[in-house]
């Protein structure tokens, strides 16, 4: 199935939408370059507010890179990936809380479970695909919240748990938050990079055979089911990162923050970021913090309208996303300069 | 080119696999290299393959004719598992039928599907790459340089996304993805469909290569008879279901039998 027929467009694919990936911007390293610069220079050059903002970005880029896994690399759809997030969130609100463990523990811990839970959703729902994975998902997605009410020893309850970030070591001469924002960039950055790997990798190359033609994949011995629970595992892995790094930068997690509200807005963002694109996750993120912040002034309603609203404009007018609408305009500015 | 030049460059030593005789179905040397007896398939309810009985020879290159609808792309389907069949479905005496595609695949059979299947947005090396899917690492810029060898077209677009490939290029692509793989069972569903005759006489150049150096079986589902029968050491015909008629290309020639059978009576 290509791009034009899941879009539902009739139009000619070309372009970006046709699957071509010349490069349209000339730079990408110095692009890339610059940016990292830039990141590093945040917490130094804004204030407080602003440095939570963007860690807040940086923490649902990496659930959205995790998320775009499943729904752009593998073609399918959760929407239960609150539930990793709330997973990776109460690791380090009780094993650092209640368990009294180090800080550095809680990220590898769950990534860890996370990504055993991806895997044991992932197996039964093996052959499950479009459809009847987002129901099971979303299944899981409405028991979290109860679940975590019902086990209120341990987690809780429904007042929550606060929750200790790592804090800026002596030597560094940081406050916390500029030192969060370091430590989240990082994670970002490893992260960002194990997703390109991954996609270049052999497993890649398999996984969007899968997504482009099956049929044509299996009978050249990719095993179909098997990627596919692979994929939703380490998906899962990332969103239970996320979580870890949410619970730090928040500091406090309660079973209201992971409802299925959640997951849904999850998988907007991740389509109107652009789920197959190295950017996608970074701008879907960047509307997840910023555009309800926007409209927050405006009254109570208004973010989840303005979020609604947005939402179907970008999907109508850019089915690639926030990134094929800045690829466009990197491909105009580029053209423009390239015949001066 | 007569049957038994085709016979003798097939089988040049008459090693102990290929000396057999392929109808006879194998003979002391152990099973026939693949065996189909009693095979049946179909769609859900409807029944398409009536009792399929078939054995090649390791080395063999059979072309299979037949009028649209008769079902050869379903027999190929139920070959390499896309589709379930009954019956029995033998390789080198190992039951395949029932097995999953990647299964099948595992087991060195290799089908390029009717109507090519390329990935359409991934580069054509891209492509080759998932064909070798299942090979070591350490082989596969190797076998790059050798079906780039075969299909030397390809290896000017070796950057450009398939979907942008003219479709008698992708159709080589599609011939060329399945030989990264190396199969020792090569099914091939019309690969000459849309390919200028210049082209499609060059594809089947490559296809007797890879029969005859690297001892690939090949089956190919082939709308033009007169090429099939030239190319083949072996021609089955298939009219609804069964296998009408069989016998070696040469021999047959494109003469009155086939052409009843196939083109029709009143050729
Ligand atoms: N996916 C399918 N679902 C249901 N019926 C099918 C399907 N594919 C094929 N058939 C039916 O099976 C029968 C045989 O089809 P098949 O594709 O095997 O024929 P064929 O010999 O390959 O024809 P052609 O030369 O046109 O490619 C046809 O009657 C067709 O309607
Ligand atoms: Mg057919």
């Amino acid at each position: 199935m290509n791009i034009a027929e899941r879009t539902g467009r009739r139009r000619l694919a070309v372009g970006w939408e046709a699957g071509d990936r010349r490069q349209v911007w000339p730079w990408p390293r110095l692009t890339l370059a610059v940016l990292a610069v830039a990141a590093c220079a945040v917490p130094f050059l804004l204030n407080p507010y602003r440095v939570f903002q963007l860690t807040m970005v940086l923490v649902y880029g990496v659930a959205l890179l995790g998320l775009n896994l499943v729904v752009g690399q593998s073609g399918q759809i959760s929407l239960g990936h609150g539930a990793f997030l709330a997973l990776g969130a109460y690791v380090p609100a009780v094993a650092t809380g209640p368990l009294g463990l180090p800080h550095p523990v809680a990220l590898p811990l769950s990534a860890l479970l996370a990504f055993g839970l991806g895997l044991a959703l992932g197996l039964p729902a093996l052959r499950l695909r479009g459809v009847y994975l987002a129901v099971v998902t979303l299944a899981i997605a409405v028991v979290v919240p109860p679940v975590i009410k019902r086990f209120g020893a341990v987690t809780g309850g429904s007042m929550g748990l606060s929750v200790s970030a790592p804090s800026a070591p002596s030597w560094s001469g940081l406050a916390d938050d500029q030192w969060l924002y370091l430590l989240v960039l990082a994670v970002a950055a490893v992260a960002f990079a194990a997703v390109r790997n991954l996609l270049g990798s052999r497993a890649g190359r398999a996984l969007a055979a899968i997504r482009e033609n099956p049929e044509a994949a299996e009978v050249l011995g990719v095993r179909i089911a098997a990627h596919r629970t692979l994929v939703f595992a380490w998906s899962a892995m990332y969103a239970g990162v996320a979580g870890t790094l949410y619970a730090w930068v928040v500091g406090f997690v309660s079973p209201d923050s992971f409802t299925v509200t959640l997951s849904i807005v999850l998988l907007a963002a991740a389509v109107v970021g652009g789920p197959d694109s190295p950017a996608g996750p970074l701008l879907g993120a960047i509307f997840m913090t910023f555009v309800p912040a926007a409209a927050q002034g405006a009254g109570d309603a208004v973010p989840g309208l303005v979020s609604g609203l947005v939402i179907i404009l970008v999907v109508c007018a850019a089915p690639a996303g926030l990134a094929g609408l800045l690829r466009m305009a990197a491909g105009a500015v580029a053209r423009r300069l390239g015949r001066e | 080119m007569s049957a038994v030049r085709r016979r003798s460059a097939a089988f040049p030593d008459g090693g102990p696999q290929g000396g057999n005789d392929p109808s006879a179905g194998g003979g002391p040397a152990g099973p026939p290299f693949l065996r189909v007896s009693g095979l049946r398939a179909g769609y859900g309810p409807a029944r398409v393959l009536n009792g399929i009985e078939l054995v090649v020879g390791e080395g063999e290159m059979v072309a299979v004719l037949g009028p649209n609808g008769a079902g050869k792309t379903t027999l190929l389907r139920a070959l390499s598992g896309m589709v379930r069949g009954r019956g029995s479905v033998r390789l080198r005496g190992t039951e395949i039928l029932g097995k999953a595609p990647e299964e099948v695949a595992r087991l060195g059979v290799t089908h390029v599907p009717e109507g090519r299947g390329t990935f359409a947005p991934l580069t054509v090396e891209e492509n080759l790459r998932i064909g070798a899917h299942l090979r070591r690492r350490s082989h596969v810029a190797e076998d790059m340089r050798r079906v780039l060898a075969y299909f030397p077209l390809l290896q000017a677009h070796l950057r450009q996304p398939a979907g942008s490939l003219s479709g008698g290029e992708q159709q080589m692509l599609a011939v060329g993805r399945a030989l990264m793989a190396q199969p020792r069972l090569l099914l091939l569903d019309e690969p000459s469909r849309g390919l200028a005759p210049v082209t499609t006489r060059r594809l089947f150049d490559v296809l007797r290569a890879v029969n005859l150096h690297d001892g690939v079986t090949v089956i190919v589902v082939e709308q033009n008879a007169q090429l099939a029968l030239e190319f083949a050491s072996r021609a089955l015909v298939m009219e609804t279901g069964r296998l009408a008629l069989a016998g070696e290309a040469g021999r047959l020639g494109p003469g009155r039998r086939v052409a009843s059978a196939y083109l029709g009576p009143r050729r």
